[in-house]
């Protein structure tokens, strides 16, 4: 395992600087450079005495947030080094190098490789190669060297010199175990351990187990890493489209040989393009059925290389392709094909992941219907990527509309537009009304269909009844009107409203 | 330039590419043997792109009607999802397509994919990907407003698209002045027109009737224009032709209404 820890360099190194932040008890430093360091300056100090002891001295706002992004941006670059990388925060990352380290020449030469590009990025980092989560993260931080080894076995003697805040410990806990005379790791292995249990909670010794390597950590990475992943690296950095576009067709035809000699297909394809200077480009596409189609994965991520045209920057030197979301391939479908019928040998998943590729997934939808009787809730859009919904349009409309075809509108608006009408007597249907500045005198009208919205409903919704007409004017067109609250109910305040129109 | 070898050679290339929608599809029959007669094409023509403009602005809805009938027809006849591709703000103004609706025209909601695209440009992208897909039936673009885009070219790629696999293709404006030179088959315009009904019972005001459009044919391939009254049942799911209403003064009536085809 390698632990990297990294605070950014100034422009001019010589100058001191302190990075300085609102805490309880005022501003604080939170990050010092060499030079501030030399003048004996040091995070955690209040800022005002750093200004005292040293006057010249620049101050700027440390961004918390910013720096999150920071390591956050850095732990997805690391995925060029293993798949498994999980965040430190506030300052250090943690890669499982186990079965990588080979691709690199061994666990030496991978943590040379990264001080090495870390460096070139202006950052600090001290690494630690070893077995456990728990020991790495005391070494990086507590160590001697820029890079430490430990071998396997060798962990407890390396860590006994280290100070107890190396165990992953809450403030109170190590100045608790400070008091007792407990400063060094070394002084906690062996001693009896219900005593420190029954002062300190079961952290601390679980926290030692775990540095040690008797008690399992689970790692908890950034993200999951891809079971199914084909990934190529280059001699020289690649800058153009054309060359990344040349990649996406050589990783996805591997890819898809991988997936298809397993069985398997994808319903999610992420391409990552590492970048020389500590980047990570993305593209993902979803696809609405399981596929391992090279040629149609590399012309769906080929339709979105547009997204990255100017993000190259001085080129990159790693590409990944990884398939999420397998399963097993035999439920491929090949289209709703009747055999032997011209004009439907077909499939429609190219068109659908195409266009929603293009569109977004949100923008190719289908409808679904839903259990209410309130026309804007009664249906909803679903993706086309996602699954199909279970639900029997047939039914809905049937109890929807009491077998009268045309008693709903073709054109619904998603929010009712407010209609001036003149009504001649209450539960009437009006004789006219005034939409968009112009009046419409009714001439037919159906109704009222009285529809009730459901009472158990939380939230902004309105809860008037509503009297539904079906109306046509003398021009002939027809209009869904309804009135919003009943006349005889003191608290409803009847106003009315169009809600679509008849074809 | 003037070269009759390389004039021949071109006319050649020419012929080839444009013999790609020579190929016939079938012919749907509105469900009126009356009106499909008076048709060039005997009913609507698959494998083509039929446009349907409202007559005025507020008869969207009613070629709306006209148009969903139409592709009613053809989805009986042909398997495959319908899609149905417009620019996203379209809905604010006219409303957005209701699936409930939709059963008026004995279309299947589960069989419509309905495509948001932002601007006319795209939307044609969609049309064209779609009309590639044999798989599909209909495919439907709802043109925006302000467009400016839409003209010759872009309707001969999509007739072009839709001889290819034989899927249909139908442009709806919501302009009444939409759309210039076209390569389309036909060309639509439709009015609403109030239905007649009879007083009910105990009702001061009649009740709806079947949907009633005043259906004009402005432009077609194999030539011929016309207008008809339609009446869209939507029991048997199909079109009807309606008597035109007349004036009861009986000289102003005489000969007028005798046939439903105008000259032209």
């Amino acid at each position: 395992m390698a632990f990297t820890q990294g605070n950014a360099l100034p422009a001019d190194a010589t100058t001191p600087l302190v990075l300085s932040d609102m805490a309880e008890s005022g501003a604080r430093i939170t990050a010092a450079n060499g030079a501030a360091e030399a003048l004996g300056l040091f995070a955690g100090m209040a800022t005002t005495d750093a200004r005292a002891m040293h006057p010249p001295l620049v101050v700027e706002a440390a961004d918390a947030a910013g720096d999150r992004q920071a390591l956050r941006r850095l732990a997805f670059w690391c995925q060029r080094y293993s798949p498994l990388v999980r965040m430190e925060a506030p300052d250090g990352l943690c890669l499982d190098i186990d079965g990588c380290a080979h691709l690199f020449g061994g666990e030496e030469r991978l943590a040379e490789d990264l001080a090495g590009r870390l460096a070139g990025f202006g950052l600090t980092a001290r690494l630690a190669v070893v077995p456990t989560i728990g020991a790495g993260w005391a070494l990086a931080r507590f160590g001697s060297e820029e890079i430490t080894h430990v071998a396997r076995g060798e962990t407890g003697a390396r860590l006994a010199p280290l100070p107890v805040a190396g165990l992953r410990l809450a403030e109170e806990t190590v100045a608790g175990l400070k008091r007792l005379g407990l400063e060094r790791i070394g002084l906690l292995i062996g001693k009896p351990r219900a005593p420190l249990v029954t002062r300190f909670g079961p952290l601390p010794v679980l926290r030692l187990d775990q540095a040690l390597g008797s008690e399992d950590e689970s790692f908890g990475p950034l993200c999951a890493p891809p079971f199914y992943q084909a990934a190529c690296r280059f001699a020289e950095p690649i800058v153009t489209l054309d060359a990344v576009e040349t990649t996406i067709g050589r990783l996805s035809g591997e890819l898809t040989r991988v997936l298809d000699h397993a069985g398997k297909a994808a319903r999610r394809v992420e391409l990552a393009l590492y970048r020389v200077d500590g980047w990570r480009e993305t593209l993902a596409i979803r696809t609405s059925s399981l596929s391992r189609d090279a040629d149609h994965l590399a012309r769906l991520l080929g339709e979105r290389l547009d997204r990255i045209r100017d993000h190259a920057g001085f080129g990159f030197e790693t590409a990944t392709l990884a398939a999420f979301d397998v399963e097993d391939a035999d439920a491929v479908q090949h289209g709703l094909a009747m055999p032997g019928e011209d004009t439907q040998a077909g499939d429609i998943a190219p068109l659908i992941d195409r266009l929603a590729n293009r569109f977004g997934p949100r923008n190719v939808v289908r409808f679904a219907p839903r259990a209410s009787y309130v026309p804007e809730r009664g249906f909803e859009r679903v993706s086309m990527l996602d699954a199909r919904p279970d639900r029997d349009w047939l039914a809905h409309m049937r109890a929807r509309q009491n077998d009268a075809a045309f008693a709903r509108p073709v054109l619904l608006f998603d929010t009712p537009e407010p209609v001036d009408v003149v009504v001649e007597m209450p539960d009437k249907p009006p004789a006219r009304f005034q939409w968009r500045r112009v009046s419409h005198r009714i001439t037919r009208a159906e109704g009222p269909e009285r529809i009730a919205p459901e009472w158990w409903l939380r939230g902004n919704v309105s809860r008037q009844t509503r009297d539904y007409y079906r109306v046509e004017d003398e021009t002939g067109r027809r209009f869904w009107l309804y009135r919003d609250g009943l006349y005889e109910r003191t608290n409803d305040q009847p106003r009315w409203f169009i809600h679509g129109m008849f074809s | 330039m003037n070269d009759p070898a390389l004039l021949d050679e071109l006319r050649k290339k020419i012929g080839q590419a444009e013999r790609a929608d020579e190929r016939s599809w079938p012919v749907v029959g509105s469900g009126a043997a009356d009106f499909d007669a008076s048709l060039p094409e005997g009913g609507f023509a698959t494998g083509a792109l039929h446009e349907v403009l409202p007559a005025t602005y507020a008869d969207f809805p009613a070629a709306l009607g006209f148009g969903l009938g139409m592709a009613a027809r053809i989805l009986d006849t042909r398997p495959g999802p319908m899609l149905w591709v417009l620019p996203a703000y379209q809905t604010a103004s006219h409303g957005a397509l209701h699936p409930d609706g939709l059963a008026a025209f004995g279309i299947d909601p589960d069989r419509l994919i309905h495509v948001s695209a932002p601007k006319t440009q795209t939307m044609l992208w969609a049309l064209e990907e779609a009309l590639a897909n044999r798989a599909v039936s209909v495919v439907t673009g709802i043109l925006p407003e302000n467009d400016r885009f839409y003209d010759f070219t872009p309707s001969r790629r999509l007739v072009l698209g839709a001889a290819r696999h034989g899927v249909t293709a139908l442009v709806f404006a919501t302009h009444p002045q939409a759309g210039g030179a076209t390569a389309a088959m036909t060309r639509w315009s439709v009015a609403a027109e109030p239905g007649i009904a009879a007083p009910r019972a105990g009702q001061a005001v009649p009740g709806l009737t079947a949907p009633r459009w005043h259906v004009h044919l402005l432009r077609s391939r194999r030539g011929g224009r016309g207008q008809w009254h339609l009446e869209w049942n939507h029991e048997t799911l199909s079109f009807r032709l309606a008597a035109p209403l007349a004036d009861r003064t009986p000289q102003r009536s005489f000969g007028l209404h005798t046939g439903q085809r105008a000259a032209g």
